[in-house]
């Protein structure tokens, strides 16, 4: 072993030298941010929680096509369609999603005709129980009117890249 | 035959065909919207375009015979190309000229998924518009309780106005106005008046006529189908019972060109949603009068120490019209263990023995042989409502060429032109007497066929009827060499098969109407006959489907399972064997009916020797071997069996022939279920009472 | 004496205890945060932030979700023994507190062998380890308590030849004795860290290994062994586990003070820096040796077993042995061996 090698281990230099660098790391700006009081950014095309979204006049606008369905890769949507009662157009009588199975891929909007199902912005949706993702349609409408400022603001930012 | 090229592969044809039937043979698929082959040609889509060697300009291969074709200069066979660049041109511009006025609503469609239109648009359509202006904008027009339009959507194939006119013969909807402004109509705005209507919406290669009660129910890629048959008539139209998770969504028809070719009735489609409601879905047991829910236990053990305290010669067992052969037959082995005589499975009492032979009893010429016949003796039967598609195909053989069609018993409209004879047995007595003018147009003809329905042989003197209808087919040489002319027309799924079992009255057995007298039993075993009173007195065990009238008198209800919900064999009126699958599951705790008879042995102590459908069957076609020719009609002595009935003899009454159907779209417990077959009931009791004023 | 004296000291001694385990807990709960935040903060992470500002309050939310989940007892544990084993651990790795002299004359026993007792003490805390692992009935806590026991057999070796230098130039086993062996003129350059220097390093080193504390926390190494001992438990027979554990690597942080750091006594040594109560110099000290433990964690990888193992039988073994052997005869020669 050669002398030098063995100064610097009785002396500790690499511990030392790591020592150092842990030190400037520690008062270094940090790379995350303080999430729950503070949001990172999300792209107009973020994939969150689903809503289904109603026109302006309040008319929901699930025309009940299936298509989502359809697409759906985990077969985490169901609808049961119907005549409205009042005026016999094509409505959903059942719209679940079972937020559990979904995998977040966003076929589910890329497929809807009229900008119905969307995923929202919103990711912080976690429950205490499973039932309680077994989205049904009145969970889902009710996202779309919380969200629906967020909604379109992003369906309008991405509008010129479709 | 005449040679032809199609994309450079030379086939040989008969010069009759059409182009595009040659290039079918070929190989080559053509796309078309109007073109049908049960339908008359109309060309007038004008997707099917092809290039022809010679011709000018594409042509319509729908409409362009093979034979019109001209040689080439040295002779050779003509060329036509269905891949050409012209040709595909030509169906792209088809397809931009039809898609400038189709709306683009595929979403809220219900064609969606199966529409040629949509499929077709993927192959040959463009996905931008050259037109600017508005789309054609048409009011939907109301044409019965079945069929929803949306007549932006239509591209005026006709298929609709062709299958009314020639096939269901109701021609109800007919074309107005020219070019953008053709609107298909019914015109008085009035519901189609055919029991075949359904299967315009099946013929629209859009989504401009779609069934009505199955609005935006279903996506066909949701659907489960199963190969089935439909049980509403004794036809046994091939149909595909469509199911999504445990409901049953729709009924389509099936290509059966023995039977239904590819047609089905509206009984048969649109009685789904009666197999979702009044449903049997539990046992019951009539305790002070009323009836409770039970466990199948208590129900078993009711119905054993009735049993056990009875008779057997006073116990009975009566079969209803929709029963299969399986659970006909357990219930045959079980009342023979238990030793009871009292069988029957004719509940509206037809005159019908299977001790004269099978062809006494069955159809004999086959549906599809009624295009052979050149006259037609129909007594007492009207086929339009008992038969729906044999009638069709009897409307098929008169539209291939004219031919005589002579009716007894009540005067109706048959779809097609007929001499209408007389009212009853004695008009049939005239004819066989030569004294009345059809006979000579009987007599004449060389395959001569005589349908006798249940209008003349539910009667009294039924027997005696047949009898003459038999000597009457044998007199005017109606069973040949190579042609049996004689019929017997049922309207009973389960009939047939019940008789092939011998499900009748054994040595000094009751019948049905002895057995359902009041008093004439203590133990009364009743597999689905719901047309029938059952007197006071009997303890009634009632097993079915559905809350009905044989509910009603039960004393112990068993749910059984509709003929969706089982694997059961059904016998159509020819005698045919065919099998209809589960689709679904039976409701609740409603169990497969040959198993509840099983199980129903065991608590009674006369084990059946069968665990499973499997060993059923064996002992089944152990017995009755002509039960494993599936989809067959096993070969019978028919000259013999209309020689043993003209031999009967017999008195026959007076009274006119009465159609056991009254009201067609309610003659069983499931369309009696179904608020869409009532509500077409009623429409079609307020056209008979229009028609009367 | 009186059954009233008695009765007096040993209220007294409660009290003092209750005092000091109160501070010392509070004490840990804040050196845990303190710990996750400055990992945390070296791998440019934020830590803990949500309980309470700054997530100052998160050890009280972990306490009391530990104290609040269900304990779960795997089928095929030995019951008595494997409830046994936390509660033993933790109050082993408490005891040894009573006899850190936290301030001159502030120790709730200062006895004479008080050195010894702690070695005696730290020793036992492997019992704790031993039988959670072995009840576990689990191989992966059975592995984890075996490699334990041998590490902290091998590493207690070279503490203790580490300790034995220290008592040479102090001449006590007493502490507080030990502390002001080191009270000199020239205040912080007369502490033992510098005069025994290699040795302060194996004191810190044999410490991190002793505590099972990265980069030798091969018996609880996340990657093989999930939790090592601790992998069946849950919910406060856990917590014990994880108090005793930070409780012991306090402990060491305190002996190290005591031992080489002059324990409660002022860096420079006039005033007004010996006008700060001894206390606080000590909890100062304490916190700094507490401080290179978790930067340590945050800078050294994980250590290989066989690693571990040569570090402390072929090199710590060695050295601390031969430092004996020096320091006994420097301080024959300079004749500054102390008289007792």
């Amino acid at each position: 072993m050669k002398l030098d090698q063995i100064a610097r281990g009785l002396l500790l230099k690499e511990f030392v030298s790591g020592f150092g660098l842990a030190m400037k790391y520690l008062f270094k700006p940090k790379a995350t941010i303080d999430y729950p009081f503070e949001m990172g950014h999300r792209g107009p095309r973020f994939r969150g929680e689903h809503a289904l979204r109603r026109y302006p006049n309040g008319e929901e606008r699930c025309i009940a096509c299936k298509l989502c369905e359809a697409i759906c890769p985990a077969q985490a949507i169901t609808i049961e369609a119907g005549p409205r009662r009042n005026d016999g157009t094509r409505r959903t009588t059942r719209y679940d999603i079972d937020m559990v199975k979904c995998i977040y891929c966003g076929m589910c909007q890329e497929a809807c005709p009229v900008d119905a199902i969307v995923e929202g912005p919103n990711f912080e949706f976690s429950v205490e129980t499973r039932e309680e993702l077994l989205y049904d349609k009145q969970k889902l409408l009710a996202n779309g009117d919380r969200w629906e400022r967020e909604i379109a603001r992003n369906i309008a930012a991405d509008a010129p890249y479709r | 035959m005449t040679k032809i090229v199609v994309d450079g592969t030379e086939v040989d044809v008969p010069p009759d065909y059409t182009l595009l039937q040659a290039c079918e043979i070929a190989g080559a698929e053509i796309p078309r919207f109007c073109f049908h082959e049960r339908l008359s040609i109309a060309g007038n889509c004008r997707m099917c375009l092809v290039e022809l060697k010679g011709a000018p300009k594409p042509v319509a291969s729908c409409a362009w015979a093979v034979r019109d074709c001209r040689p080439g200069p040295n002779g050779e066979p003509p060329a036509v190309s269905t891949k050409s660049a012209l040709t595909k041109k030509a169906r792209e511009g088809v397809m931009e000229f039809l898609l400038i006025n189709h709306p683009l609503d595929c979403p809220i469609c219900d064609q969606g998924g199966h529409c040629d239109l949509q499929d077709q648009a993927m192959a040959y359509g463009v996905d931008s518009t050259r037109y600017g202006e508005n789309k054609r904008a048409v009011e939907e027009k109301y044409i019965g309780p079945l069929v929803r339009t949306a007549m932006n959507r239509c591209i005026h194939c006709t298929r609709c106005v062709r299958f009314l006119a020639e096939v269901a013969g109701v021609p109800d909807l007919g074309a107005i106005g020219r070019g953008e402004d053709m609107e298909i109509t019914s015109y008085l705005e009035q519901a189609m008046a055919s029991e075949l209507q359904g299967n315009v919406a099946d013929l629209c290669p859009v989504g401009a006529l779609v069934h009505k009660p199955q609005s935006y129910n279903v996506r066909p890629w949701e659907l489960n189908k199963t190969e089935s048959v439909d049980v509403m008539d004794a036809v046994g139209s091939a149909i595909r019972v469509d199911t999504r998770g445990r409901e049953v969504m729709q009924v389509e028809p099936r290509i059966n060109e023995a039977i239904n070719e590819e047609w089905i009735s509206d009984k048969t489609r649109h009685v789904v949603d009666g197999l979702r409601l009044q449903r049997l879905d539990r046992p019951y047991l009539r305790e002070n009068g009323r009836l409770r829910p039970a466990s199948w236990a208590e129900a078993f053990s009711a119905i054993a120490a009735k049993l056990k305290a009875a008779d057997p010669k006073r116990v009975g067992a009566i079969v209803g019209d929709l029963a299969g052969v399986e659970e006909t037959y357990a219930l045959k082995r079980l009342m023979t263990a238990i030793g009871s005589p009292n069988l029957d499975c004719r509940q509206d009492g037809a005159a019908i023995d299977p001790a004269w032979g099978r062809a006494a009893y069955t159809f004999n010429p086959t549906i599809a042989g009624i295009e052979q016949a050149d006259a037609i003796l129909i007594v007492g039967a009207n086929p339009r409502t008992e038969a729906s598609l044999l009638n069709v195909r009897i409307r098929k053989r008169w539209r291939q060429a004219p031919l005589a069609v002579g009716l007894i018993g009540e005067a109706t409209d048959l779809t097609y032109p007929h001499t209408y004879l007389g009212a009853g047995p004695e008009t049939l007595a005239e004819v066989a007497g030569g004294k009345h003018s059809f006979a000579e147009a009987l007599s004449k003809a060389e395959r001569p066929l005589v349908i006798v329905g249940q209008g003349a042989l539910a009667r009294p003197d039924g027997a005696a009827i047949l009898a003459a209808a038999a000597a009457l087919a044998r007199d005017i040489g109606a069973v040949s060499e190579g042609w049996n002319g004689f019929g017997v027309l049922h309207t009973a799924a389960a009939r047939v098969g019940a008789l092939d079992l011998g499900f009748v009255p054994g040595e000094g057995g009751l019948d049905f109407a002895a057995m359902t007298q009041a008093g004439a039993l203590d133990v009364l075993y009743n597999l689905g006959a719901d047309e029938v009173e059952i007197g006071a007195g009997a303890f009634v065990i009632y097993q079915g489907t559905h809350g009905d009238k044989g509910a009603h008198r039960a004393d112990v209800i068993l749910p059984g399972a509709a003929y969706t919900e089982k694997s059961a064999t059904y016998v159509n009126t020819e005698g045919r064997v065919q099998l209809a699958n589960r689709a679904a599951f039976p409701p609740g705790d409603a169990r497969e009916d040959w198993a509840i008879l099983r199980a129903l042995s065991d608590v009674v102590a006369k084990r059946l020797p069968f665990d499973s459908l499997t060993a059923l069957r064996k002992a089944l076609y152990a017995d009755h071997p002509h039960f494993a020719g599936i989809e067959q009609v096993a070969g019978q002595d028919v000259a013999a069996a209309v020689a043993a009935l003209a031999g009967l003899g017999g008195q026959p009454g007076s009274e006119p022939f009465r159609s056991p159907v009254l009201d067609y779209y309610l003659t069983n417990p499931i369309a009696r279920a179904s608020r869409v077959l009532a509500e077409c009931s009623g429409l079609a009791r307020e056209r008979v009472l229009q028609a009367a004023e | 004496m009186s059954v009233l004296d008695i009765l007096l000291t040993v209220g007294l001694i409660a009290l003092k205890s209750v005092l000091l385990l109160v501070a010392l807990l509070v004490f840990i709960a804040y050196a845990l945060l303190a710990d996750r935040k400055i990992w945390a903060a070296v791998q440019l992470r934020r830590g803990p932030n949500v309980v309470g500002p700054f997530g100052l309050f998160q050890s009280f939310a972990d306490l009391l979700k530990f104290v609040l989940k269900e304990p779960v007892i795997p089928a095929g544990a030995n019951k008595t023994l494997f409830l046994l084993a936390p509660v033993i651990f933790a109050t082993l790795a408490l005891s040894s507190w009573a006899v850190i002299p936290l301030s001159d004359g502030w120790a709730i026993a200062d006895i004479n062998v008080g050195i010894t007792y702690i070695f005696a003490i730290s020793s036992l805390g492997v019992y704790g380890v031993i039988i959670g692992g072995w009840a576990s009935n689990s191989k992966y806590a059975f592995l984890g308590a075996l490699r334990s026991a041998a590490q902290m057999v091998s590493y207690e070796v070279s503490l203790g030849f580490v300790i034995i230098t220290v008592l040479m130039c102090a001449g006590s086993l007493n502490l507080s004795q030990i502390v002001r062996a080191q009270d000199t003129a020239i205040g912080i350059l007369g502490w033992y860290w510098l005069w025994l220097f290699p040795m302060f390093v194996v004191f810190f080193v044999s410490a991190l290994a002793e505590t099972n504390r990265p980069p030798f926390d091969l018996p609880e190494a996340e990657s093989e062994l999930v939790a090592g001992h601790m992998v069946e438990y849950s919910s406060t027979p856990y917590l014990l586990f994880m108090l005793g554990e930070y409780v012991a690597i306090m402990g060491m942080c305190a002996l190290g003070t005591v031992l080489f750091l002059g324990g409660w006594l002022s860096p420079i040594p006039f005033a007004p820096f010996t006008w700060v109560p001894g206390l606080i110099w000590f909890v100062l000290k304490a916190s700094f040796l507490f401080f290179m433990i978790a930067m340590v964690k945050a800078m050294v990888p994980r250590y290989r077993y066989d690693q571990l193992m040569r570090l402390g039988w072929k090199v710590f073994l060695p050295l601390s042995l031969v430092m004996v052997f020096v320091v006994a005869l420097v301080l024959k020669l300079t004749g500054l061996a102390p008289v007792s």
